[in-house]
């Protein structure tokens, strides 16, 4: 009665905190999401292997399981998606390229980078990056990391190269998003 | 009340030494009783008025501006999130820019020569570049070509060699090439992996040389409002190629080859050549973006730039226009290469007031799949309520939209009335994208609705084309689209166009593509007025026997816009019989052999656009289940026996002459861009890629924890003020 009382009387104040829990809850689904999604999408794959064309990790889904990503050095492994739809990269990292993956051999993966892709400030050159696909797996060795200005300069894909390249965006712990900055990995295939 | 007041006012002037305060001192001295009452007032006096009027303001206002401060922080959080959003939707996933796929260190002088002769245009584009580096280079160039270009040819010249490219197979080009690039020849290839995206290697550029390509292609003349167009993307992107850059900034010095960029450079100019050849009369001849100087010479015109200094920073656009009649015409081209005639059909539509306008049954289908959030949707959205907008009484119409599911709005197409498009403006405004998409449902749905006699069945198709199952999609549409016509609109800045355009092509209507909020009204209307406007329906074509024709499911003829038909045939044709139905009554047309414009021997351009088109076709046959080797080998021999760059054909030129030595590095061997590679690039976005969630965490618990404590705060204080609040 007592409290009852209170938020009676300061009806704005609690006002403004019921918004702020919403708010705090919201922020903190993001993170949740990310990590629940992954293991739907684990199960995606694996009907993906088993050779299920359109995979779809839960019904109403617009997207599919197309590869898993690995990093043996950080103990890391994602749950690639197809189509880099910002609805799409709040589940997984995504695969920016158009078409199926197995036609692709510049294929270009983004991800948040406050989410699935935070490992990305631990790479280093020379770290190993396997990608399974359902035609099987592949690793590449990281030879060049670097930030460039998303305002100015477009992505080239080029599918007569076999490249991975891992995107996304920078600063890395820069508080708030929409910057024009992105962080650039790119991998080679070890031959 | 009165009476503490009065003694208060005593207390205050007790300071001053006045006769009063004279008498009560008295007072005091007489009466002890007095002083401690009024002592006690005095406290209580000086106690109120600060508790009242300084300090509890001044907690409220403390309140009040950590109130307010709290607010604004849950405005801020707000905008975030907002900002967020909004930051997401701008288009991104992947941008194909099909001509400009493209991008290259401009040229320091580019040079056109253009040869129109009737719908065929062959142009050459010459580009002189300069080696300004100190080592020898490998240069890589990508240049812009219009849609459907057939190159053809190549030709190089490094100082005073001239190499000439001939067509190998990729595979063996590449060989070739590498093979003389590591021996120091002077070598260069042209490779193509999509179409209209190519690029040029070109190995052992002496320091200080200057570099002459020229290409040479075939390209369709198009035709819209009237008259035809030709237009030459000549700007350029500028692109960004993941490895490079790091290459040349971490390398202790490793040397970075280039072109020069225009920018750097002093002269850059344009010059431009172009010679017009029409059957058919004139009433004018256009340039758009550039000032030309237009003569009238033999039995056509050339066209010069007036400017000799132009650049070339905009695209070329020439646009000329024809004397049109009131009923479809067409003319015939041939040209006999002993072997086989090949033939250009075209069919000229009337004028558009020669058309009996008749009503129609549009039905409009909208993708509100998940990849639709955002600007795709609300595009869409207006594009409806554009289409909406352009019915005419007389028509029928019905709405469909899809993600997961299907929805339709009437069971059946209704009447265009008051009622019925207020109930489709607030389906439309209803709409909202999620879930999947599951295309193969709404397009069953549509076009097995219930047909309205007399009516042509328009389907409207609007989409960003995002499907796995694009081969099935198409060959549903081939199977169920009966009488109907399908028209593709697609959304976005990377719709899956190549499946939007095939879709429309089987479907036998047209494809528009609006990238861009701002088009909407102008591609819906040209749309609009271009379909509501069918000059010739079902038309068909008489070759003869054996002719082998493209395309193959020949779409109709609406006002503003006319057919090109390319066939071979295995004798020169006595006569081509056309037939169709016009304005409701079978129509006919025969055209007579004799009255052909033939090619000069050796002007082989249009057995090469009939080659462009078969191997076109051959590439589509993929989509439906080909065999991809057989293809491959089709189109192999396609191309090798006309001489065109494909996907599996390579142009190769190599000098001789071995010109680097040794023991001179060749500067790119280190650079990873470089690696012996085809053009199959594409432009891509970058993707919105934070969430912003720990920051949007960290300011909420802020707030959370601030509100709270202050919500504690007033409760446990509470208790104490009331009663005192009471007392009085």
């Amino acid at each position: 009665m007592n409290l009852l009382h209170v938020l009676k009387r300061h009806w704005c104040l609690a006002a403004v905190a019921f918004t702020a829990a919403v708010f705090s809850f919201d922020a903190l689904w993001i993170p949740v999401k990310a990590e629940i999604a992954q293991h739907l999408l684990e199960r995606a794959w694996l009907r993906t292997l088993a050779g299920e064309p359109d995979a779809k990790p839960w019904p109403w889904a617009d997207t599919r399981a197309v590869a898993i990503l690995e990093v043996p050095r950080l103990g890391l492994r994602e749950i690639v998606l197809e189509g880099s739809s910002g609805r799409n990269l709040a589940f997984g990292p995504t695969l920016v390229n158009t078409g199926r993956i197995e036609q692709s051999s510049d294929r270009v993966i983004s991800g948040h980078r406050d989410t699935h892709f935070s490992f990305l400030k631990k790479l280093q050159t020379g770290d190993l990056l396997r990608l399974h696909t359902p035609r099987g797996t592949r690793d590449y060795r990281v030879r060049w990391q670097q930030a460039v200005d998303s305002r100015k300069q477009s992505l080239l894909i080029d599918d007569a190269v076999e490249r991975l390249t891992l995107l996304t965006c920078y600063p890395f712990d820069a508080p708030f998003p929409g910057g024009p900055l992105r962080w650039v990995v790119t991998a080679l295939p070890v031959s | 009340m009165s009476k503490p007041m009065n003694i208060d006012s005593h207390n205050h002037l007790q300071r001053v030494e006045s006769i009063r305060d004279q008498l009560e001192q008295q007072a005091r001295r007489q009466s002890p009783e007095l002083v401690r009452r009024m002592a006690h007032r005095r406290a209580a006096a000086e106690y109120r008025p600060r508790s009242r009027n300084d300090s509890s303001r001044q907690v409220r206002n403390w309140r009040d501006r950590t109130l307010l401060t709290l607010i604004g922080l849950l405005l801020l959080l707000f905008v975030i999130r907002t900002e967020t959003a909004i930051a997401d939707q701008p288009a991104w996933g992947l941008q194909l820019f099909s001509d400009a796929a493209v991008f290259t260190e401009l040229a320091v002088d580019t040079d056109i020569q253009l040869d129109i002769t009737g719908l065929v245009a062959r142009v050459e584009i010459t580009q002189r570049f300069t080696n300004h580096g100190t080592e020898w280079s490998e240069g890589v160039y990508r240049f812009p070509l219009p849609d459907d270009a057939a190159v053809d040819r190549l030709r190089i010249k490094v100082g005073e060699r001239v190499l000439e490219g001939e067509i190998q197979v990729k595979e063996d080009a590449r060989q070739t090439y590498e093979a003389a690039r590591d021996a120091g020849q002077t070598a260069t290839i042209v490779e193509q992996q999509r179409r209209n995206q190519f690029e040029t290697r070109l190995a052992n550029i002496g320091p200080g040389e200057v570099v002459e390509i020229r290409i040479g292609f075939l390209h369709n003349v198009s035709y819209s409002n009237f008259s035809y167009h030709l237009r030459l993307p000549m700007t350029f992107t500028p692109r960004f190629e993941p490895g490079r850059q790091a290459e040349n900034r971490h390398s202790d010095g490793a040397p970075q080859p280039y072109l020069l960029p225009a920018m750097l450079s002093n002269g850059h100019h344009l010059k431009l050549h172009a010679t017009l050849v029409s059957a058919a009369e004139l009433t004018a001849i256009e340039s758009r973006y550039h000032d030309v100087d237009i003569r009238q010479a033999g039995n056509g015109y050339t066209i010069d730039l007036l400017n000799p200094d132009e650049l070339s920073d905009r695209d070329f656009e020439l646009s000329w226009t024809p004397a049109l009649q009131s009923r479809p015409s067409a003319s015939l081209t041939t040209y006999d290469d002993g072997e086989s005639v090949y033939a250009l059909l075209m069919l000229a539509p009337p004028l558009a007031e020669s058309i009996t306008p008749r009503p129609r049954e549009v039905i409009l289908i909208i993708d509100t799949s998940g990849s639709m959030q955002g600007t795709s949707l609300s595009q869409a959205k207006s594009a409806l309520l554009h289409a909406m907008n352009s019915l005419d009484a007389e028509d029928y119409f019905n709405l469909l939209q899809f993600n997961s599911t299907t929805e339709q709005l009437f069971d059946r197409s209704v009447p265009v009335s008051g009622d019925s498009l207020l109930k489709a403006r607030r389906f439309i405004g209803k709409l909202h994208a999620d879930g999947g998409t599951e295309m193969a449902p709404a397009l069953s749905a549509a076009l097995h609705l219930p047909e309205i006699p007399q009516l042509m069945r328009q389907v409207i198709f609007v989409t960003d084309g995002a499907v796995g199952n694009e081969s099935e999609l198409l060959q549903q549409v081939a199977r169920e689209l009966g009488g109907s016509r399908m028209f593709t609109v697609a959304i976005g800045h990377a719709p899956n166009s190549w499946f939007m355009r095939k879709t429309a092509e089987i479907g036998r209507g047209s494809y528009v593509h609006i990238g861009d909020p701002e088009e909407v009204a102008e591609r819906m209307s040209a749309l609009w007025g271009r379909i509501k406007l069918p000059a010739l329906k079902d038309i068909c074509v008489d070759w003869g026997d054996g002719a082998e024709f493209y395309p193959e499911v020949i779409p109709d003829l609406y006002a503003g816009e006319p057919l090109w038909l390319l066939a071979r045939l295995r004798t020169g044709p006595t006569m081509i019989g056309l037939c169709g139905e016009f304005n409701g009554e079978d129509w006919n047309l025969n055209v007579n052999g004799w009255d052909a414009v033939s090619s000069d021997p050796g002007d082989d351009n249009l057995a090469r656009l009939w080659a462009r088109k078969k191997i076109e076709a051959l590439e589509d046959g993929l989509m439906f289940g080909a065999d991809p080797e057989l293809t491959k080998l089709e189109i192999t021999g396609v191309a090798l026996d006309y001489g065109l760059l494909t996907r599996h054909t390579s142009l190769v030129a190599v000098d001789r002459t071995p010109r680097r030595r040794h023991d001179e590095l060749l500067a790119t061997t280190d650079v990873p861009s470089l690696l012996p590679a085809g053009s199959a690039t594409r432009l891509a976005g970058y993707p919105q890629t934070a969430t912003g969630w720990l920051a949007q965490l960290l300011l909420s618990l802020f707030v959370l924890l601030l509100a709270t404590a202050m919500l504690l705060f007033s409760s446990s204080r509470l208790p104490m003020t009331k009663p005192a609040v009471r007392a009085t």
